[in-house]
């Protein structure tokens, strides 16, 4: 990565207050510390580029964005209006998309790796984005085997019908960019995808332009609430919050499991059903999955009432307000 | 299954503590008064939703 740009250039977003740019060359990334309130913009500098992305919390590196947890949120191509989210138990909005001027991102694909160039192509050594992520978060201490899930920028992918992920080619253009508005600290860190033979960024390595600057009064009322809940832990609440620091895995012991709500049991309730109400049972009981197991059956039509009924996403998580209520 | 005139039709639904506490805050929300009741008129509402076909 080298330069700064024109000052002119970077002014071009009236309101914010820009406070830093860089170009990240091909084949290479950069951490940025990115405070909360602050908008880190991933830009097209030419066009047709896909961008690798991971992000830490800046005070506590295990906590980290998970592209699991954010696909089932926001499905596999999250975009303008959805959230990045950190792992189980945290579950935290870390950042907010503010701004995708292209709405084609990707969490399915994990990044490519040497392992990919060697097996696929015969290179052993070839621009890959686990190593370019793990060599730019290198400059905090990260190890190659902190590098997470990519959240892919700009990458068209797409699910057929009989289930294989596929890759396309996109059609970004110089200026097409996301923003993105930091939830909390984060340690943030794009990375040039470094895919050159294959169709990700079209056959060719481009550089990036990365901006980071002050959100506004307006940025920050445009992101919506997100559910603020008692499962999302911290380590004061884990039973080990110890980072282990050794690579060897030995029993403790002492350790005695402590699962919640166990042991699991059942307790009967006993249905009377009358002729009107056994005939809709009949109608609806999944025979091709419980066979003559009535209770199970009648189970499975409770709660998928249930679900239909109460369940409901409300800003990216799922809300528990108002449940039980008409 | 028979009682009275009317044949009956009798059901066990287990529920594990954590799918009873389910149900238990549900009818607090006002929706029955009764677990059974609940039962039913989510057997109801499911039929409603689902006119004559099951759910995929």
């Amino acid at each position: 990565m080298t330069d700064v740009l024109s000052r002119e250039d970077a002014q071009a977003d009236p309101g914010r207050r820009l406070i830093e740019e860089r170009i990240l060359e091909p084949g290479t990334g950069k951490a940025f510390e990115l405070r909360k309130g602050q908008i880190l913009r991933i830009e097209q500098a030419v066009g047709n580029q896909c961008v690798d992305f991971n992000c830490f919390n800046l005070h506590d590196y295990k906590e980290f964005m998970h592209c699991g947890r954010t696909r089932t949120v926001h499905g596999f191509n999250p975009s303008e209006g959805d959230f990045l989210w950190s792992a189980p138990p945290r579950e935290n909005a870390m950042l907010y998309i503010l701004k995708d001027t292209v709405r084609r991102n990707d969490v399915l694909f994990p990044r490519c790796s040497a392992f990919l160039y060697e097996s696929a192509y015969g290179f052993d050594v070839h621009t890959n984005c686990h190593d370019i992520q793990a060599e730019a978060q290198r400059e905090y201490g990260l190890t190659p085997d902190d590098v997470h899930d990519s959240f892919n920028f700009f990458m068209c992918t797409e699910v057929t019908l009989d289930g294989l992920a596929t890759i396309t080619r996109q059609n970004t253009g110089k200026g097409d960019h996301v923003d993105l508005l930091a939830m909390m600290d984060v340690l943030a860190i794009p990375n040039v995808c470094g895919a050159d033979i294959m169709r990700t960024s079209n056959f060719a390595l481009k550089p990036v332009r990365i901006r980071i600057f002050e959100a506004t009064e307006t940025d920050l009322a445009a992101v919506p609430d997100v559910p603020a809940m008692k499962s999302q832990r911290t380590p004061a609440q884990f039973r080990n919050a110890r980072i282990k620091a050794t690579r060897e895995l030995v029993a403790d012991p002492d350790y005695m499991p402590e699962f919640a709500n166990t042991p699991i049991v059942e307790e009967g309730i006993v249905l009377d059903l009358d002729e009107a109400e056994w005939a809709l049972f009949e109608q609806h009981a999944r025979r091709d999955l419980y066979g003559d197991d009535d209770g199970a059956a009648f189970r499975d039509i409770l709660f998928t009432w249930w679900e239909e009924r109460f369940l409901n996403a409300a800003s990216g998580a799922p809300s528990t307000a108002g449940k039980g209520h008409e | 299954m028979t009682s009275g005139d009317t044949k009956r039709h009798a059901i066990v639904v287990r529920l594990n503590q954590q799918q009873m506490e389910l149900v238990d805050r549900t009818i607090a929300g006002g929706l029955a008064d009764s677990r059974e009741a609940l039962l039913r008129r989510a057997l109801k509402e499911y039929a409603d939703q689902h006119g004559g076909e099951a759910d995929d």
